[in-house]
């Protein structure tokens, strides 16, 4: 009965993380304000 | 104690098992995406090209044409599309701003580019369009898919408007990167003029009253790397033409452009590393943790197993404690 609540435990820890991390997300920035080029840039 | 400690790993073994197919199959397509705010720049020239010089309506070569594309995602409509589309978006509005051996403008072609984050498929909303004309876009354009497979993919071509294969060829080596080769020939097709033309008072209208069409094939050729589909190097066999009417004092055709064009090598340098640093963080997500948590899942069970059936073994009997040494006997004559 133990180990099965131990591995529910882990089960449900990896479950949480998981979710937490997707629900997070990546950052979507903001626009930015440099223009559309219409000039040659000298570097990348 | 032992079977504390025996809990206690079973229950990180299945943690970390239990992560390795969830961050494969659950946060990698929520977390592997194109960030909505992304701004890139690339700079493609063609040496010893054939353009049309407008005032005397002939074609010549000239040393070099530069082809300026820039993208930049629009952070406000990507989350206004997100709202109805029910998905992560990318909106990029683009401009390909191609400039002469004097540096003045040949032709510029703005392009609104909508697409899932993930995907790469398009996404249809308002908006999209290739230098001003609404469009439906079937197919990539720009970037394939996450973990890029080695086959046909439809991409866009802006100029004709239309989707068609592009062929997967081969599996090479370039400057340390793994990466796959695609290829797609548009053959000679009719396309619209640009709506900004290079002289002043000339619209595609009033070409179109002297009855001149603009003509165009390409054969466009992708280096992709296909963990992240970012293509490192690209080059266009570009050619148009313009055709019949007026305008060309009786000719049959014209070559308004002609060249290969190919990237820039500083852009080719900073793509290179740009795209290998983003590799690993896929590659992350992707396999080095799966993989690595599964291993030290599996470890984690075993040392947790070992252990349980060291506290289960019985205790040695007492016989097998070192015996007392043997009362000396007394011995009597």
């Amino acid at each position: 009965m133990r180990a099965l609540i131990a591995a529910a435990t882990g089960l449900a820890v990896a479950l949480a993380l998981v979710l937490t991390l997707t629900a997070l997300g990546t950052p979507t920035g903001k626009t930015s304000p440099k223009p559309l080029l219409t000039t040659v840039p000298a570097h990348p | 104690m032992r079977r504390t400690a025996g809990l206690v790993l079973l229950a990180l073994a299945v943690f970390f098992a239990a992560l390795a197919p969830l961050l494969r199959w659950y946060a990698y397509p929520r977390l592997a995406k194109i960030p909505a705010g992304e701004y890139q720049t690339m700079v493609l020239q063609a040496k010893n090209a054939t353009l049309l010089d407008y005032g005397t309506m002939t074609a010549r070569t000239v040393p070099q044409v530069t082809i300026v594309q820039t993208l930049k995602g629009d952070v406000q409509a990507s989350e206004r599309i997100e709202r109805t589309a029910g998905r992560d978006v990318v909106v990029w509005d683009g401009l390909s701003y191609v400039q002469g051996p004097d540096g003045k403008m040949v032709s510029k072609v703005p392009e609104r580019y909508i697409f899932d984050a993930h995907t790469q498929e398009p996404v249809h909303a308002t908006g999209e369009m290739v230098d001003g004309d609404p469009v439906r876009r079937t197919g990539i354009e720009f970037k394939w898919p996450f973990l890029t497979q080695k086959r046909d993919y439809e991409y866009f071509d802006a100029q004709t408007r239309t989707t068609a294969p592009i062929h997967y060829r081969d599996t090479r080596d370039f400057r340390g990167l793994k990466v796959y080769y695609f290829e797609q020939t548009v053959p000679w097709t009719e396309v619209p003029m640009p709506k900004t033309m290079p002289v002043q008072g000339i619209t595609p209208q009033t070409v179109a009253r002297t009855g001149t069409t603009r003509w165009y094939t390409t054969v466009r050729r992708f280096w992709v790397e296909p963990v992240t589909g970012a293509p490192v190097y690209g080059e266009e066999i570009h050619r148009e033409e313009l055709r019949g009417g007026t305008l060309l004092g009786g000719r049959a055709k014209v070559t308004a452009f002609a060249g290969h064009v190919k990237m820039r090598e500083d852009y080719i340098e900073h793509t290179v590393a740009m795209v290998k640093s983003n590799r690993t963080l896929v590659l992350l997500l992707t396999a080095y943790l799966p993989w690595g948590f599964l291993l030290l899942g599996l470890v984690l069970m075993s040392l947790s197993l070992l252990l349980e059936a060291r506290s289960r073994r019985p205790h040695r009997p007492a016989a097998a404690e070192p015996a007392e040494p043997a009362e000396p006997r007394s011995v009597t004559a």
